[in-house]
């Protein structure tokens, strides 16, 4: 059956305009911090429409698109100044249950994932396991019929607002250290569970430490085998290494960027100069097309079964270049204005200072996900050899 | 390696101009006229009028397979802007020059500054009793294969206006020189040169489009060839990461020599992409074309230089002569910025039609969200 791609962009248009409410949308029109309390609405009212898993199959209540389906609904959405999907449940942790889960894994976590009642975080990153994740010493043992973990995980995004977390911990020291790792869902609320903040440089609260001691979680909370948590982990990278949203995402803050360049300069009068700024816009511009074009083809691979290559990396380097580079442009903009007022929450009269903290914020794009560093060196391997 | 670098525009074309260049980008002086013995005059020329009616993706073809090869040719000049200036005139003098081009007997070429963009004229005309009155300066046109006739657009009264003229009334260039990449350019100085009313082929709307048709296609090729030659630079800088060995190890082992040839290849992969948007906004006739050709402008600027200097310092000393490949590419490579007008023309066009932002401003849309 062919699809009317046309005819389905009409249709999530015209969702997009009648049913996200005009506070969420300005709220990401502004480029402002996208909190839980947007994500967990507006996802509602995605599945209400049966639209709440754009990439899941519709037999466990996705919409089975396929990959240009989703293409379109992140473009659109972006476009229409909605919030973008709340990554950790629907595009993590929900198709590996949907993968590696038990019948009963999915029936007890999928729908509280679906209709928003549970906000899960991620726990695989440690002190001492960042790129090298596979280092990582987080420990689970087996008593009396359940998991008792102990251990650390750092750099963990809405720890401090999420009811679960999935994370890898090691459950055998005897094997090679990718095979000792497995994947288990907590509760944050088991006893024994400690999230501390860390203060970032972008001055939200976003990322926490999180702490295990002694904390005991059912035995079938462990997905997929023992030992194979590596398995699932490589996995989720492999599904989410072309996510759909990053160049949605470019166009949508180039916007941004340019109407607040257009306003910085109005409210200077002459007194500074912005052609530089202006210059630097029209290349996030091009560059901006040239990654869309590259998600289309890369998209086109997928769909045919052909190999990605090094595609994934080389999107995601540019998209996270292209997004930092236009923080820098907004940081030039409203500095002078802003940045004696860093924290917008103190004063929410300055919408500016919201781009001093979005600058800082972006600087996570080359780090997070496989640093730009990691995706050169998966591109050199490609082309040079390893 | 050739999956990293798929062709643009396959088929039998790139074949043929790739077959073609790589046994003559060696020969200093070319024998003939390559262009009109293998036909390609005739690609864009219209069946009726005795070509074969391709696309400009067929031309893309031809241009691929020239730049994969550090090959000149003037083949965007000679099979792109003529046959398309000559669709602006009437169907009985355009048909007829349409077939004389396709079938290589008479040879035409635009007095165009290689440095401007087809529309922006540098020649003024004045209408007398009998015929017209060329006046002005134009710098830097290609001179690499000979021409029977210039075609040459002139402004008269204010309005555009296309002029077909015999290349002796036009006479010789007042300097020839080499351009930087290699080609052959001249200089023509037109004083009072009076030419019959019959040469003004087109004039008013008509050459109006057809001058901006040119322009689009002059940009849209040259963007081609700028992501055809970035492909074989990229190639053969990695060819000589592999080969050469210093310190007693290839060069590919040290790290910051693999990110740096990493980072080309993104930006390879970034301007292939722009150059395909552009296209697609070519065939849909897309009302953002002119806007995208200026941002590929701009962008593929950036992203040439920049590759061209990592490729030359990466190739160390052999990056500073001329009988590398990959140095002859990173010369095109900037020469081709200056193309059609440089980024620095398009980017003033692009802020003087600034204003696309939407009408909310980001105030207002911060206190709504309050």
């Amino acid at each position: 059956m062919s699809i009317d791609y046309a005819g389905f962009r009409r249709e999530l248009e015209e969702f997009a305009r009648k049913s996200c409410p005009s506070e969420i949308r300005a709220v990401v029109a502004a480029g402002q911090k996208i909190t839980k309390r947007e994500y967990q609405a507006w996802q509602k009212i995605l599945n209400a429409q049966g639209w709440g898993a754009p990439s899941w199959p519709a037999e466990v209540g996705g919409t089975g698109w396929d990959i240009r389906q989703r293409l379109i609904f992140e473009e659109v959405m972006a476009d229409n100044d909605c919030p973008p999907l709340y990554h950790h449940g629907l595009g993590h942790i929900g198709p590996v249950i949907i993968r590696f889960g038990t019948p009963e894994q999915k029936a007890r976590f999928l729908p509280r994932i679906l209709d928003g009642s549970d906000w899960w975080c991620q726990g695989y990153s440690e002190p001492g396991s960042g790129s090298d994740l596979a280092s990582l010493s987080t420990s689970a043992r087996l008593d009396g019929g359940e998991w008792v973990i102990n251990g650390q995980k750092i750099w963990t995004s809405h720890a401090h607002e999420a009811s679960m977390i999935y994370m890898l911990v090691r459950t055998s020291r005897e094997a090679k250290k990718q095979e000792g790792i497995s994947l288990i869902l907590v509760p944050m609320d088991a006893p024994g569970v400690t999230v501390r903040p860390i203060r970032t440089i972008d001055g939200w609260h976003h990322l926490n430490e999180v702490f295990f001691e002694e904390v005991r979680v059912r035995a079938d909370n462990l997905v997929g085998e023992v030992g194979k948590g590596w398995t699932c982990a490589k996995y989720l990278l492999e599904r989410e290494r072309l996510p759909p949203a990053n160049v949605a995402r470019l166009e949508l803050l180039r916007r941004q960027v340019v109407r607040l360049v257009e306003e910085a300069a109005t409210a200077a009068r002459g007194r500074r100069d912005f052609s530089g700024l202006h210059h630097k816009l029209l290349l996030c511009e091009a560059e901006a097309k040239g990654a869309r074009v590259m998600m289309a083809q890369a998209t086109d691979d997928l769909i045919h079964q052909r190999a990605l290559g090094v595609q994934p990396s080389a999107i995601k380097m540019t998209c996270a270049d292209v997004a930092q580079r236009l923080t820098t442009i907004a940081l030039d903009a409203v500095g002078p204005e802003a940045a004696h007022r860093f924290l917008a929450d103190a004063d929410p009269e300055v919408p500016a200072a919201t781009w001093i903290q979005n600058y800082m914020f972006t600087r996570a794009r080359t780090i997070a996900g496989g640093t730009s560093e990691v995706q050169r060196n998966v591109i050199a391997n490609e082309l040079l050899g390893a | 390696m050739s999956t990293s670098f798929p062709s643009l525009f396959p088929g039998m074309l790139l074949d043929a101009a790739s077959r073609y260049a790589q046994d003559h980008a060696a020969v200093p002086e070319l024998p003939g006229d390559p262009v009109r013995e293998l036909g390609w005059t005739a690609t864009l020329v219209p069946e009726e009028a005795g070509g074969v009616g391709g696309s400009l993706a067929d031309l893309a073809s031809i241009v691929e397979g020239l730049a994969t090869h550090g090959m000149h040719l003037p083949v965007v000049e000679t099979c792109a802007v003529v046959p398309l200036l000559l669709q602006a005139a009437a169907p009985e003098v355009g048909n007829r020059w349409l077939g004389a081009v396709a079938e290589g007997s008479a040879q035409l070429a635009p007095l165009i500054a290689l440095s401007a963009m087809p529309e922006e004229m540098a020649l003024r005309a004045r209408h007398l009793d009998i015929g017209y009155e060329l006046n002005g300066f134009v710098q830097g046109v290609d001179v690499s294969l000979p021409a029977t006739h210039w075609l040459v657009p002139a402004e008269v009264d204010g309005e555009a206006a296309i002029f077909l003229v015999d290349a002796e009334r036009i006479g010789v260039p007042v300097a020839r020189y080499r351009t930087m990449e290699g080609r052959r350019g001249a200089d023509f100085a037109l004083a009072r040169l009076t030419v019959p009313q019959g040469s003004c082929i087109a004039r008013g709307g008509q050459a109006r489009n057809a001058l901006a048709a040119a322009s689009d296609a002059a940009l849209l090729l040259t963007a081609v060839d700028t992501v055809a030659a970035l492909a074989a630079l990229t190639q053969q800088t990695l060819g000589h990461l592999k080969e050469r060995r210093q310190f007693g190890v290839a060069l590919s082992t040290f790290q910051v020599l693999r990110h740096r040839v990493a980072d080309m290849y993104v930006k390879y992969l970034g301007a292939k992409g722009l150059t395909i948007h552009c296209f697609h906004a070519h065939e849909q006739k897309g009302s953002d074309l002119r806007r995208s050709l200026r941002l590929a402008k701009v962008s593929l600027a950036e992203t040439a230089r920049g590759c061209a200097e990592a490729a030359i310092q990466m190739h160390g000393g052999m990056g500073l002569s001329e009988e590398v490949l990959a140095t002859r590419l990173a010369q095109r490579l900037i020469a081709s910025e200056f193309r059609y007008g440089d980024r620095l023309l398009h980017a003033a066009h692009l802020k003087a039609s600034q204003g696309d932002a939407g009408p909310s401003s980001l105030s207002n849309l911060a206190r709504s969200a309050q």
